[in-house]
């Protein structure tokens, strides 16, 4: 994969282009989570309950509202990988790709159009330190920490042709598209399309998004 | 220059004037800045920004005229006045009725357009406005709204305060309480929209916008108030139509609509105030100093340029000190028992509301002499305990309507030799209910899919209910053996009789040697009991089924589906289930309790369930019985389109479903019964009816805490007349302090004890539920 960022000049406060850099080159080749399914009925009746439930907790409001019901039902925590979805629906805590994965799939079953978002977001190391530690007590690959920096995944949620939006399955919130810096703030993202025939880019908030490729915000 | 700013209010839920202060102190350094305030417990007025504080008496003291003459002489001195209260800015419309160039508020005539709940003012612009009742509705259609709204609705006083009120009981009580806190009948219901909080702010002159921002809440108090918020500036599609609607209506001052975004993006219109917003300061570290431009503009002297902070604000909570020359007020003396101390209204709010009341001057008809209202009060003998001070009521609260046949039926009886309280039994109203019903069943039927009524027996065990069903082709729902029985007693046969419920094997009697028409089990034990009892023969059944409880119903009852464990196990059973059985789902809740677009959404989504149950147990459902508690207004007998497209749903979800159970609940029952009940004494007060005890009670009336009941009162015409809302209470014989069998209607001056009350709409819970008390 040919990083955008190689060649671009990245500047922020408290970061520097080189930790970004760096982060992106550890994620460089990360994919976006995928949940298996073993093709026997354990699976087909976590799936059938997840949607169902979905159905549910929507209660009739806008497809567009974010599923977060998710997040009442499962911590955001260590989870172990390959996951099935017997496995992950059975789960107390799912980390944020097991619940990226399952809210594109619910976005989906809602007949909306939602695609993998792979996001850099900067913390501290004051933070991450903490996370590191629990994921490490657990049999969990921390490789999504780096310094005060971490990959996290989110849903990139198609509003219309041309817009979308970015539901964080783990803050159980619609992402502010206008990014001010600082704690929290996402330093780079990447669209993944999961759906053919959708070529992007798309525009979230003001920004255009391209598809395919790490896009320094 | 020297600028007045009221509204210095900073409790959890403030007033814009510390805000207006500090963005002012900003821009003009050397400026005077005057805080106005109406009562020293307002903590604003120590405010440091402030040089000086204009300390008025609360405001049920304030002399109108003088006060207007002294802020008139301010004016003319060249002070400004920026208000922060909306009702201060009511009556300086009204004492101001022409303007002044340095009064920076608005005039009354767009104040009635930005009025509440309607906000006339708001076309053209990109907003819609959640659904609204006034009030002044018979308490009927209060109720039918809640159930249109699945009870997620707000009570709303016309200046402030908004309560969310989840059920009957507790709107009556909140009801209560705001009428006579802001001295009017003029509250409304508005529906809950769910989405995100954004405002928009803006300050104009004469008719031009000054300066205008966009504000999306980021955090939020327990209150729903601001606590942090991003600002930007307006996007140009909201933009010019405000423009064009600030030039009609010729503003001046500050303004905030607050706006709800939902999930669709759609903005609805909570509300538009006729001020700077308490957060106005949160737009000024933006760089957006609205207060400054407001008077930059109108004075024409430049105002400090604000270097933009950041493009969010949040708040923190401060402790600053107290003036010397306004020392604390010592605390009022708790209630005994009480808890803490309140500091709402302290500088008199509630009176100035009563005020501008009586001067009719939030209608914009105000003459500013409470002594002589313009407008004619009614009679303070008004039969109706008021006194003069609801005087817009009586003109605005409308009466219920009253089907015809309940009129037929009561002259059919001969009320004056019927002993009370006493069960009148109306029985054409009962009758034409029932024929109804059959025959929209029959409608409804197609060659694919039968539709059958059914009885809830439990609703109302009335043998001549009962009989009516039986006569009119409808199943018996039985939650128990001993209403089976009773089911049999009458005429039914036990392929008529549906068994369902978590005690339905209670009590332990025999059981019918012949097959049932349907068994629904309510739990997994449940369920796995039936099938023993199916396979031993100790119970037949055509129908074996499942009470469903999908997540997010908060019902007790039926087959929890709140983990894939148990629909896992659901899903085992159920292919257990021998062929020879038809599988059917059962699937009620009470639409009146949760509302009937919430009943129509959890239909849909038992569907889902249904697939899914269908898809993974490879059985089909055949039979679907749905239905309980409907408001009588709701049933489908008013509008059979709707539970025909429920059919065609179902027969869509489920392509091999053949029947469909539709059991009314109480929409048949409630209207078919009324309570007969006589007063038994009239206390009367300030020549008004205040009390009336009536030989009736919560014994015989149950539900009066969940419904409205229609209450008759015979004329001495003879006529039946609906009694509307008032401020009389019919208080039970019973000699227990919650027994008030209705807490707010307006009867008669000519009442007279011994005089008869007929309450209507009590054929339901009200008759079954009702028992023996204090009958010796």
């Amino acid at each position: 994969m040919n990083l955008v960022v190689d060649n671009q000049p990245v500047r922020m406060e408290n970061v520097t282009d080189i930790d970004l850099r760096a982060a992106l080159a550890r994620w460089r080749y990360s994919s976006p989570s995928v949940i298996a399914h073993h093709g026997k009925p354990c699976c087909a009746t976590a799936r059938e309950w997840l949607f169902a439930t979905d159905h549910s907790q929507l209660n009739g409001n806008h497809k567009l509202m974010g599923p977060r019901w998710l997040r009442r039902k499962y911590n955001w925590g260590p989870s172990q990988w390959p996951m099935t979805w017997c496995h992950a629906v059975e789960q107390d805590d799912l980390d944020c790709g097991a619940l990226a994965a399952i809210s594109r799939e619910i976005f989906t079953a809602r007949s909306v159009v939602c695609h993998s978002v792979q996001l850099v977001q900067q913390y501290s190391e004051d933070t991450t330190s903490h996370w590191s530690a629990k994921w490490t007590n657990h049999p969990a690959s921390a490789h999504w920490i780096s310094g005060g920096m971490i990959y996290h995944e989110a849903c990139g949620v198609q509003i219309s042709s041309s817009e979308m939006r970015i539901w964080d399955p783990s803050a159980a919130c619609w992402v502010n598209p206008k990014q001010f810096g600082g704690y929290g703030s996402i330093l780079a993202l990447r669209l993944t399309l999961d759906t053919a025939g959708v070529a992007g880019p798309f525009t979230w908030g003001h920004r255009e998004v391209p598809a395919g490729e790490w896009h320094v915000l | 220059m020297k600028i007045f700013i009221s509204g210095l209010y900073s409790g959890t839920n403030p007033q814009p004037g510390v805000g207006i202060a500090r963005s002012l102190r900003a821009a003009y350094p050397s400026a005077k800045l005057v805080g106005v305030e109406y009562s020293n417990r307002c903590s604003g007025i120590h405010w440091e920004d402030l040089d000086d504080v204009w300390l008025q008496p609360a405001w049920e003291h304030i002399d109108f005229d003088m006060y207007s003459r002294r802020i008139e002489d301010q004016l003319n001195e060249g002070a400004w006045w920026i208000s922060g209260v909306d009702l201060e800015i009511m009556w300086l419309a009204s004492a101001f009725p022409n303007g002044h160039v340095n009064l920076l508020t608005p005039p009354a005539s767009a104040l009635r357009k930005i009025s509440k709940p309607a906000v006339e003012a708001h076309r053209g612009l990109p907003l819609n406005i959640p659904e609204f009742i006034s009030t002044e509705q018979p308490d009927w259609d209060l109720h039918a709204f809640f159930r249109e709204h699945g009870w997620k609705v707000w009570l709303k006083g016309p200046y402030y305060e908004a309560v969310r009120t989840g059920s009957w009981d507790v709107f009556e009580r909140v009801r209560a309480i705001l009428t006579n806190a802001w001295s009017t009948e003029r509250l409304f219901l508005q529906a809950h929209v769910t989405g995100y909080e954004e405002s928009v702010c803006f300050c104009a002159y004469r008719g031009e916008i000054v300066e205008s921002v966009y504000m999306r809440k980021r955090e939020l108090t327990g209150e729903g108030k601001t606590w942090a918020g991003e600002v930007t500036g307006v996007p140009e599609d909201f933009a010019a139509p405000l423009r064009k609607i600030v030039r009609e209506l010729n503003w001046t001052g500050g303004a905030e609509l607050e706006m709800v975004r939902d999930a669709e993006g759609k903005l609805w219109l909570l509300e538009c105030n006729p001020r700077f917003p308490a957060w106005i300061h949160g737009s000024t570290i933006t760089g957006r100093n609205l207060p400054a431009a407001l008077i930059e503009h109108a004075s024409q002297i430049k105002a400090k340029k604000q270097q933009a902070l950041s493009d969010e604000f949040t708040r923190v909570v401060l402790e600053i000190p107290v003036r010397n020359e306004f020392p604390l007020p010592s605390l009022a003396e708790p209630y005994p028992g009480g808890v803490g101390h309140s500091l709402k209204h302290p500088s008199g709010t509630l009176a100035l509301a009563e005020r501008l009341q009586k001067l009719h001057i939030i209608e914009g008809r105000g003459n500013n002499d409470e002594d002589h209202p313009r407008k004619p009060t009614r009679s303070q003998n008004n039969g109706n305990g008021n006194g003069n001070r609801f005087t817009d009521r009586a003109e605005r609260l409308k009466y219920s309507e009253v089907p015809t046949t309940f009129i037929t039926d009561l002259t059919n009886i001969d009320l004056d030799s019927t002993p009370t309280p006493s069960w009148l039994f109306l029985e054409n109203t009962a009758t034409a209910a029932f024929e109804r019903a059959s025959q929209m069943a029959t409608n409804l039927s197609t060659a694919r899919v039968k539709v059958t009524n059914g009885y809830s027996i439990k609703t109302n065990p009335d043998e001549r209910l009962i009989g009516l069903a039986r006569d009119t082709g409808f199943l018996a729902e039985a939650i128990s053996l001993s209403e089976l029985q009773k089911a049999l007693d009458l005429g039914f046969s036990p392929e008529q009789v549906v068994l369902n419920g978590p005690g339905k094997w209670w009590p332990d009697i025999s059981r019918p040697g012949l097959p049932l028409h349907a068994v629904f089990s309510d739990s997994l034990n449940d369920l796995s009991y039936t099938l023993r009892s199916l396979e031993s023969h100790a119970i037949q059944a055509t129908v074996a089924g499942v009470r469903l409880r999908p997540p997010g119903t908060g019902s007790r009852f039926g087959i929890s589906l709140e983990t894939p464990e148990e629909l896992m196990k659901l899903v085992d059973m159920i292919k257990a289930l021998p062929r020879k059985y038809i599988f059917g789902v059962h699937f009620h809740l009470a639409s009146s309790n949760i509302g009937v677009r919430q009943w129509w959404r959890l239909y849909e989504s038992m569907l889902t369930w249904c697939r899914s149950i269908e898809r993974l147990s490879q059985r089909s459902i055949e039979c679907l019985d749905i239905g309980g508690g409907w408001f009588p207004d709701d049933w489908h007998d008013k509008s059979p389109d709707k539970l025909k497209n429920a059919i065609d749903l179902a027969h869509n979800s489920l392509p091999n479903l053949q029947e469909i159970i539709s059991e009314p609940g109480k929409a048949l029952a409630q209207p078919t019964m009324a309570l007969a009940i006589r007063l038994l004494e009239v206390a009367e007060h300030k020549d008004a009816i205040c009390d009336v005890v009536v030989d009736g009670s919560i014994a015989e009336l149950p539900m009066h805490f969940v419904q409205p009941h229609r209450i008759l009162h015979r004329t001495t015409t003879g006529e039946w007349q609906p009694l509307r809302r008032g401020k009389t209470r019919l208080l039970g014989r019973l000699c227990m302090e919650h027994d008030v069998v209705a807490a707010n209607v307006e009867l008669p001056p000519s009442v007279r004890k011994g005089d008869l009350l007929i309450v209507c709409d009590a054929g339901a819970y009200d008759r079954s539920m009702s028992y023996e008390f204090g009958r010796g």
